[in-house]
């Protein structure tokens, strides 16, 4: 077991320095010290443990989770605040015609985001991959979907992913393994939909989901605690903790509050060292080999900004002038109504069906593509609401909420937006975080192209709602975000307009790779986590390479 | 003519010989399928199939004993590795006296000990599956190297002189044929015995205190003599059945660590007829009472709502406010086993109150349970409870958290008597209480020599006073 080394001063020395302690940072942490290496884990948040979460959204006010906050009950760490909207905390200050739909909810804690995810855990599309040559928009990745599809494999064994084997039920069926674990069963009102909306073309399909449908690797089955957003009480859900965990025990050391905010470099612009504050604002320096940085597609692209040096004026891995540029996120919006007939949603897991009909299709020349979640998150608190305001009380209040929790349907939908470099993170000039460290800007439009593809997914839903009898038919007007955060250090083949390649290691430094969202050149409609896992291994298999003097 | 009459006999001669062989074979066959039925019930898979995806059979499985690692044996008919040379007598020398056939003996984690009680019939049909029916796995496995002394198996020549009871099962005539299967099983094939009857110093078998409850490496086999109180006397013959065949018995006790492996490998299968009969044999066993135990393990605690006291009580952002056993409980138990106890409706979380293994005087086995999970597979059933020891998927808690959160328990929905501190988790988080025996080891290893000679003196002497006594 080799670890990393700690001088007298709390310098430290590794193998492999890892920035961020997310799913992909522990991932990487994990497959680099099960293959021998020492490695380092500096993360800017809290170490916490899972029964705190779960304590405190029990402790959580009715207004809180209604507004659905799964970022309030996180601690923070005074010196490395997360985006916070109850009340807003303004760390992102957002500008442009999209701000609000660029409103993302992230961890800075140990373990990362996927905390509070979904679990959610698809794969992009063949015809993702090249959405410059097939429909004359966006970009093409360097890597093809067949290169990525053996991460991908790895990804879903490292998560343990339930899915369907049926490949007429899978999107996309192009895979060499089956998953895992068979999926989640559909509930009743996953069965009805289905029923209802397949023969239109609008094909429901089971979610590929990170959670237990069988005993699994010592993790226990999904029982249907609905409460996988904000924290799932029982494990049964992947969470990136598992992976810091895992890692640790073998060695790996992670760092809580350790914030870094400087990068050395040398004359061949290797990185040399990461520069860390702790939690005394006291300074200390990792030297390493290689060097990953996995802190989020907002934090990452902020961290190589910040640590601009004299041989890297204008950021770290930035000579193109692409990092924090091409912010995309899933922007979407909800459809609710109260169908004629009970559905009953919101029985088992908060994930559990999607409309993919729109996922792909020759249309994506002109506007984007979408998904259709049947959102399983039990009505019950909407529905409270609701009853609530139209004044009900007593017995009459209690066969409302009833009413709206059986009949109610709530379908969350995700558009695609392409990359424009003009959606654009950039160092505010006056906004410091505690640490004296500039807060990001975020300047967001999500274009026509995403427009026109909410037009079209606002005629698919009313065409839903006739099949439905739909009562109360509502679409939201607004885009709301989906914090699947991608673009901002782009990946592509060439380094003029794009900042890491294929591996996710960083055009300008042989030693730096920045895998994760940020990498994901083409956004799909299709929750980013699986490929940001699939990216991580992939890196991580580079970075060992590199560590065995081999690339 | 002639030559017809011959050929016809000749045919009619080989006619017979080929229906004596189907006869032969059919006589194999139908012992190799007895046989598979008492290494079922013997549960000889539980330690020599290893359950990391090992080989049936093929061994390699470690033992974490107090005197060291044991490494269990390939028992597949392969000629180098497993034991396709041994005659039928090596085998049952080997099965019920613990000697193989070089001569050298076998540690006693082969329960030999109690398996020495079993038929020759029995033991003729396990060889005939083994050799016949089990397929040859041509690996070796890891050499059992045990610090000194316990390194000389020579040693255990004079603990069986002690502890090894050789004389074969003799049914009692003046009980039922149910009582003696019984019997039968729970001391001889099934080795019931082995877990459940304490443990000396020696490591031998109390055997003036039989079925009495003793600790298997950080679990506790607890007291299954008839007493009401400090055994299974309070359960029906059915409810003791329902526990063999499924692992569980709401109201009682769900299997866990050893006991779960022995539900799912062995005791799951056993045919209703020999359940029955363990039951009975159980509840007309000899009542042994801990005079400790004033009321029986399952009749302890009542549903109480952990969350009282608790909502409200910090901010929803707050972090490191789990320091009671409360908290903890409520964030890492409550959601299965719900926030005042009493489990999910169907029981397949079970209630807490009400449970042997939060009313037992030994609160072994709700630590352990803590620390390594539950997980027993039986039917199409899987009911696993995840491990919060090392390596936890759910969440890896300290022996303090684990401490608090089982003083929480005990003092609301168990046996409040019984309070249990961090060391305590340390001890079943390193594998359980470390035998004198055991502890003694490092000061033998100086003592060399003299040691050695002392100790096989007074195993001698022992054994030479055990013998005489017995006469």
């Amino acid at each position: 077991m080799k670890k990393p080394e700690f001088m007298a001063n709390g310098d430290a020395s590794a193998d492999v320095i890892v920035v961020g302690s997310g799913v992909v940072g522990g991932m990487i942490a994990d497959q680099l010290v099960s293959q021998g290496y020492s490695v380092l884990v500096l993360e800017a948040g809290l170490r916490i443990e899972r029964a705190q979460a779960v304590e405190n959204w029990r402790n959580m006010p009715f207004e809180n989770r209604a507004g659905s906050d799964y970022q309030g009950l996180y601690p923070q760490s005074e010196n490395a605040p997360a985006p916070l909207y109850f009340p807003e905390n303004n760390y992102v200050h957002l500008t442009g015609p999209s701000a609000s739909s660029f409103k993302q909810g992230y961890l800075r804690t140990v373990g990362g985001t996927t905390w509070h995810w979904a679990a959610s855990c698809w794969r992009h599309t063949p015809n993702d991959f090249k959405m410059k040559t097939l429909y004359g928009v966006g970009r093409d990745w360097p890597i093809s979907y067949d290169e990525l599809e053996p991460y991908y494999c790895r990804a879903e064994e490292e998560i343990g992913v339930a899915g369907p084997n049926d490949p007429a039920l899978q999107s996309p069926s192009e895979r060499s393994k089956p998953y895992p674990m068979e999926q989640v069963p559909y509930g009743y009102g996953d069965t009805r939909f289905a029923e209802v909306v397949n023969p239109h073309g609008y094909r429901s399909v089971p979610i590929p989901q990170g959670r237990s449908t069988r005993p699994w690797n010592g993790r226990p089955t999904c029982c249907g605690n609905n409460n996988c957003q904000p924290i799932c009480p029982i494990g049964a859900m992947y969470n990136g903790i598992a992976h810091v965990e895992r890692a640790e025990n073998k060695g790996a050391v992670v760092l809580a509050e350790a914030v870094v905010y400087k990068i050395d470099t040398d004359e061949n612009n290797n990185v040399t060292a990461v520069h860390w504050l702790d939690n005394q604002k006291q300074s200390h320096k990792a030297t390493g080999k290689v060097f990953a940085l996995a802190c989020n597609g907002i934090e990452t692209p902020r961290l190589l900004l910040m640590a601009a040096n004299e041989k890297n004026p204008n950021g770290i891995a930035n000579s193109s002038d692409h990092v924090g540029r091409n912010m995309m996120d899933h922007s979407g919006f909800h459809c609710t109504f109260i169908a004629q007939e009970p559905l009953w949603i919101g029985r088992g897991p908060a994930q559990s069906s999607c409309l993919v009909g729109p996922r792909d299709g020759d249309f994506r020349k002109d506007y984007s593509a979408n998904k259709m979640i049947l959102n399983n998150i039990n009505r019950v608190i909407p529905a409270t609401s609701q009853a609530l305001q139209m004044g009900l009380v007593g017995k009459e209040l209690d066969e409302e909420i009833r009413r709206r929790s059986i009949y109610g349907v709530d379908l969350s939908i995700s558009l695609e937006p392409l990359p424009d470099p003009d959606n654009r993170l950039t160092l505010s000039a006056t906004r410091k975080d505690p640490h004296g460290l500039p807060c990001p800007d975020i300047h967001y439009d999500v274009g026509d192209y995403v427009r026109k593809g909410a037009e079209a997914a606002h005629k698919q839903l009313e065409h839903i709602g006739q099949l439905f009898m739909a009562d109360e038919f509502n679409i939201t007007t607004s885009l709301n975000a989906n914090n699947h955060i991608m673009g901002g250090t782009i990946m592509g083949s060439d380094p003029k307009d794009s900042v890491v390649n294929g591996e996710c290691r960083a055009h300008d430094h042989a030693n730096l790779w920045l895998p994760g969202g940020g990498a994901i050149p083409s956004s799909s409609v299709v929750n980013s986590t699986l490929t940001m896992a699939a990216l991580g291994l992939k890196a991580a298999d580079d970075m060992a390479k590199k560590l065995a003097g081999a690339a | 003519m002639k030559m017809m009459t011959l050929k016809g006999m000749g045919l009619a001669l080989f006619g017979v010989m080929l229906h004596t062989a189907a006869h032969a074979d059919d006589t194999q066959a139908e012992l190799a399928r007895q046989g598979k039925l008492v290494a079922t019930d013997a549960d000889c898979q539980a330690c020599h199939t290893n359950p990391e995806g090992g080989k049936p059979f093929a061994g390699g499985y470690a033992i974490h004993s107090p005197m060291g690692t044991i490494f269990t044996t390939n028992i597949t008919p392969s000629k180098p590795f497993g034991i396709g040379n041994y005659t039928e007598e090596q085998f049952a020398r080997a099965v019920r006296e613990g000697v193989r056939p070089d001569g050298k003996n076998l540690y006693p984690a082969m329960p030999y000990t109690s398996y020495s009680h079993m038929s020759d019939a029995d033991i003729k049909a396990m060889y005939v599956y083994f050799q016949q029916d089990v397929k040859p796995v041509e690996s070796p496995t890891e050499e059992t190297a045990l610090p000194f002394p316990f390194n000389m198996r020579i040693a255990m020549a004079g603990w069986n002189m002690m502890y090894l009871d050789s004389t074969p099962f003799k049914p009692d005539a003046s009980k039922s044929a149910e009582w003696n299967r019984g019997a039968y099983l729970v001391n001889g094939a099934g080795h019931c015995d082995t877990c459940h009857t304490p443990r000396n110093l020696m490591m031998g078998s109390v055997t003036d205190k039989p079925l009495a409850g003793g600790m298997v490496g950080p679990w506790y086999a607890p007291n299954i003599s008839s007493d009401p109180v400090s055994g299974i006397g309070n359960w029906s013959q059915a409810q003791l059945v329902e526990y063999l065949k499924t692992g569980r018995t709401a109201g009682k006790n769900q299997a866990a660590g050893a006991m779960a492996e022995a539900v799912q490998n062995s005791l799951q299968y056993m045919p209703d007829e020999d359940l029955n009969a363990i039951a009975f044999y159980l509840k007309n066993s000899t009542p042994v009472r801990d005079p400790a135990d004033k009321q029986s393990a399952d009749t302890f605690g009542k549903p109480l709502n952990v969350e009282e006291g608790l909502r409200g009580a910090h901010p929803a952002n707050a972090n490191n406010t789990l320091n009671s056993g409360a908290a903890l409980f409520s964030g890492y138990c409550a959601s299965c086993h719900q926030p005042d106890g009493s489990g999910s409706k169907n029981q397949a979380y079970p209630s807490l109150y009400h449970n042997t293994a939060t009313g037992l005087g030994n609160a072994s086995n709700l630590i352990s349970a803590i620390l390594y999970g539950v997980d027993r597979k039986v039917g199409d059933t899987h009911a696993f409870m995840p491990k919060f020891g090392e390596g936890s998927y759910v969440g890896q808690l300290n022996d303090q958290q684990i401490a608090d959160i089982s003083n929480y328990v005990l003092t609301h929905y168990g046996n409040a008597a019984i309070q249990v501190n961090a060391h305590d988790v340390a001890v079943l988080r390193a594998g359980g209480p470390v035998t004198l025996l055991a502890k003694l080891q490092p000061y033998m290893a100086p003592a060399m020599v003299a040691g050695v000679v002392i100790l096989l003196l007074l195993i001698f002497w022992l054994g030479r006073k055990r013998q005489r006594a017995k006469s």
